[in-house]
């Protein structure tokens, strides 16, 4: 494509420099497979296209597409940023990222199940057994149980970045209750609501019958026959940030969003208060942290939760997704040996790449991190959402000493990366009232049931709004993207 | 239906048929006060006295208040202490709605959200310092949108027929304190002109939406206890007292069938039957005299009736 192809809204549009463009091959220089894609976004003006963007934000705010901030107590709430410059994916890559995923969350569903039963792999020494049984959300107590249905990860989001050379690679797993699928969902009904001159109709894959896949799913882990299976999703209340995502789940797959006091449990079964009396409870999606699900097996002092579940959880009376105990596999410390664990189990090489990841637990790794903290990422190992992290090129030399201590005090709570330069992708920035390049990443989501996974076609894209920010994360200046993935050739 | 659930939609629509009633009332009354024929404390103080909040209104700003047009709209629109006035009502309406979106319809939501999002814009304010009527009507109208969307997008079942029947328990309350109040009021007016009481009683119906259907029942004979007596016991008008609760029977009946006697819900089906019956044997040999002890008993019960509703459907106390 010429320069004069990319003018309109792209007129304007020089690349960042050493970061690989998700649109741009080279200045002004379309990537063959998004040419028709890129032609009709240009044919907005700046004017248009800055119309287009307001309606989009207003129709967020007005149906409530919104999360609760935290730090303000009056129970504010904002829109994720969304930006209405679609990332999109050509059908070669995303067959790529399908295979891989879907290896990636077999494996990963057999180390768990492994790890709660004989732990083959510890006694084979593929991974350090300390690193496993050390991590802080390994819950031993659980050894033994096998989950109503058999599955653990239900429900899997694996965030991804691409490197300089456009290779995909995984940053982490989110095996516990990763979030963000309703932007996925309502960023493509607004997209399409108040851009469709732009969208792309017939080479885009859809992503609104997540919400059926999801039902389907949970009601195949089921411990009753489907037909007579009653799902409820679990949130703790109007005030979590993710509120409307709890809301947004159990309204598109028809169930009822219940809260742990709804619960209760007898006999080792659960049941939920009615206005008609008590009525049994089969499977339960569940967006609360583990540690506030039973107060009887987790926290006595606790208030919260519904005590007895984990007993009828450990009968098979009720599916748990994400099952207990996950937060063993998505451990930081862990993730490093995520390749060994799909030769180990599948006997296949692993399709995606990972980052090259020190972990403090051993001394020679731990020495060359204290040693290059300028040069690298240090992440807590158990925490996420960005948090718990040291960004050595950006940090001062006091944060940096900081994060040294931290890591001899306690190093096993600890790994370190390089910093791998995301790609960027062509965002609308309304101050400079233009295109510029921004920081993404993409979160794909993974259903798995008896049956196997299945991979949306789609994902969240969080874009880094912040110019020269690498943070992607919604509570720190975050925002996100609809996510096209192209059909493939028919 | 989960009775958390339950709760918040009875009060979703409690917090809604407020909204427009008060939104209503206050239409009403300016315009009654632009007649000029009553003085502005027997305009404006009814409004406190039926809002329920007499009391903490005279704390916080004193007695001759009542007389003061701007102090009693501000107080029953913004006052953030005021738990019955429009911006607080707005606020837990939405708080409700946002706690059961996933059981009301995304035209319901839509609607209740804007409104929550317009009464806190800049917008809304400025059209209260300039345009009082065009505010007032905005709420009236878009509450009364919300309550025409309940019927029309959502499934009559549980829900709605929670939020229904906390729309029409909050309506016989209003109704029955609106005429109290009014009447209490009229009886007042030394030798009142009758041009004077006519309008006065024509405004009460109006503030009940009910002159219209009033005028189709009595062909322009306007006298109090016409009025009154149309206002408690017209069956086949919305707001009267008698069809309010004959419609919370019904509406009651489909969430807890008569015969499922095992279901929960005896003492209030029992209550409601009670009332409702005592309200329609009231009608022969009713005096004027009499008319402020039947709806004090109205208020009274429709208070007690949502109590025992609460407790033994909604998982409250």
């Amino acid at each position: 494509m010429s320069i004069s192809d990319s003018s309109g809204l792209f007129g304007s549009y020089s690349l960042l420099s050493g970061t690989f463009d998700e649109y741009f091959s080279g200045a002004g220089t379309v990537r063959p497979e998004f040419r028709q894609a890129v032609a009709s976004l240009s044919t907005s003006s700046v004017d248009e296209f800055q119309r287009c963007q307001a309606l989009a934000e207003r129709a967020l705010l007005n149906q409530g597409v919104t999360f609760s901030v935290y730090s303000d107590n009056r129970g504010t709430e904002k829109i994720f940023p969304f930006d209405l410059v679609p990332r999109i994916i050509s059908s070669r890559d995303w067959k790529h990222l399908d295979e891989g995923l879907r290896q990636r969350m077999r494996a990963l569903e057999m180390f768990l199940s492994d790890i709660y039963d004989g732990q083959r792999i510890l006694q084979e020494k593929r991974i350090p057994q300390e690193l496993v049984l050390g991590a802080k959300h390994y819950l031993p107590m659980l050894r033994g149980i096998r989950p109503a249905g058999g599955v653990r990860v239900h429900i899997g989001g694996i965030d991804l970045i691409r490197d300089p050379g456009g290779v995909f690679r995984v940053l982490e797993d989110n095996l516990r209750t990763p979030s963000g699928v309703s932007y996925v969902i309502e960023n493509r009904l607004v997209t399409k609501k108040v851009f469709p001159q732009a969208f792309d109709r017939a080479r885009i894959q859809r992503v609104d019958l997540y919400p059926s896949r999801l039902a389907e799913t949970l009601r195949s882990v089921s411990p009753v026959d489907a037909a007579e299976t009653a799902v409820v999703v679990l949130t703790p209340g109007p005030y979590n940030s993710a509120y409307f995502e709890h809301s947004f789940l159990a309204r598109t797959m028809g169930v009822e969003l219940v809260q742990a006091p709804d619960l209760f449990v007898e006999n080792d079964c659960v049941f939920v208060r009615t206005t008609r009396g008590p009525r049994r409870v089969h499977v339960i999606y569940r967006r609360t942290d583990e540690a506030f699900l039973d107060p009887e097996v987790f926290r006595p002092d606790s208030m919260l939760g519904v005590p007895g579940l984990v007993r009828a959880y450990a009968k098979g009376n009720v599916a748990v997704a994400n099952a207990l105990g996950n937060g063993v596999a998505d451990d930081k410390a862990v993730y490093p040996f995520v390749p060994e664990m799909i030769r180990f189990y599948l006997s296949e090489e692993p399709i995606l790449e990972q980052v090259p990841t020190y972990v403090c637990a051993r001394e020679e790794d731990r020495r060359f991190v204290v040693e290059h903290l300028s040069e690298l990422v240090v992440k807590a190992v158990d925490e996420a959402g960005g948090y718990g992290m040291l960004m050595g090129p950006q940090a001062t030399a006091s944060e940096r000493e900081a994060f040294r201590k931290r890591i001899e005090s306690e190093p096993r709570r600890y790994i370190a990366q390089p910093r791998v330069e995301l790609s960027t992708c062509p965002t609308w920035i309304p101050e400079a009232r233009r295109v510029e390049p921004r920081r993404v990443d993409l979160r794909p989501y993974i259903l798995t049931s008896p049956a196997g996974p299945w991979v949306l076609p789609g994902g969240l894209t969080r874009v880094a709004l912040v110019s020269g920010s690498y943070v992607v994360n919604s509570s720190q200046g975050g925002g996100s993207k609809d996510t096209w993935v192209q059909k493939g050739e028919a | 239906m989960i009775s958390r659930v339950a709760d918040h939609c009875f009060w979703f629509g409690r917090y809604l048929e407020r909204t427009e009633s008060t939104a209503r009332m206050l239409l009403v009354t300016q315009n009654l006060a632009l007649d000029g024929e009553l003085s502005a404390r027997q305009c404006w103080r009814p409004l406190i006295i039926v809002s329920g909040e007499e009391r903490s209104f005279v704390s916080s700003h004193g007695s001759d208040a009542m007389a003061d047009a701007e102090a009693v709209q501000g107080y029953l629109t913004w006052d953030e202490e005021n738990y019955s006035g429009i911006k607080r009502s707005i606020e837990f309406l939405r708080e409700n709605a946002r706690s059961i979106r996933e059981v009301i319809s995304l035209e319901v939501w839509e609607v209740a959200n804007e409104l929550h999002l317009w009464i806190n814009s800049p917008a809304a304010a400025a059209e209260y310092r300039n345009h009082r009527y065009g505010f007032f009507r905005h709420i009236r109208f878009v509450s009364q949108l919300c309550l025409g969307l309940l019927r029309s997008t959502m499934l009559h079942d549980a829900p709605l027929n929670f939020i229904w029947l906390g729309v029409l328990l909050e309506r016989v309350g209003q109704t029955a304190r609106t005429l109290d109040v009014h009447h209490h009021a009229f009886t007042e007016i030394e030798e009142a002109h009758q041009v004077v009481e006519t309008s006065l009683w024509l405004s009460l119906l109006r503030s009940c939406s009910g002159f219209e259907p009033f005028m189709k029942r009595h062909q322009g004979s306007v006298t109090g206890e016409a009025v009154a007596s149309f206002l408690i016991f017209e069956p086949r008008f919305p707001r009267s007292i008698r069809y309010g609760l004959h419609a919370a029977l019904w509406r009651f009946h489909e969430i807890r069938p008569p015969a499922e006697h095992a279901l929960p819900g005896a003492g209030t089906e029992e209550r409601l039957k009670e009332l409702e019956h005592w309200l329609r044997a009231q009608k022969a040999g009713l005096k004027p005299a009499g008319i402020h002890d039947l709806l004090t008993h109205v208020v009274d019960e429709t208070a007690g009736i949502c109590n025992v509703i609460r407790k033994e459907l909604l998982g409250v106390g």
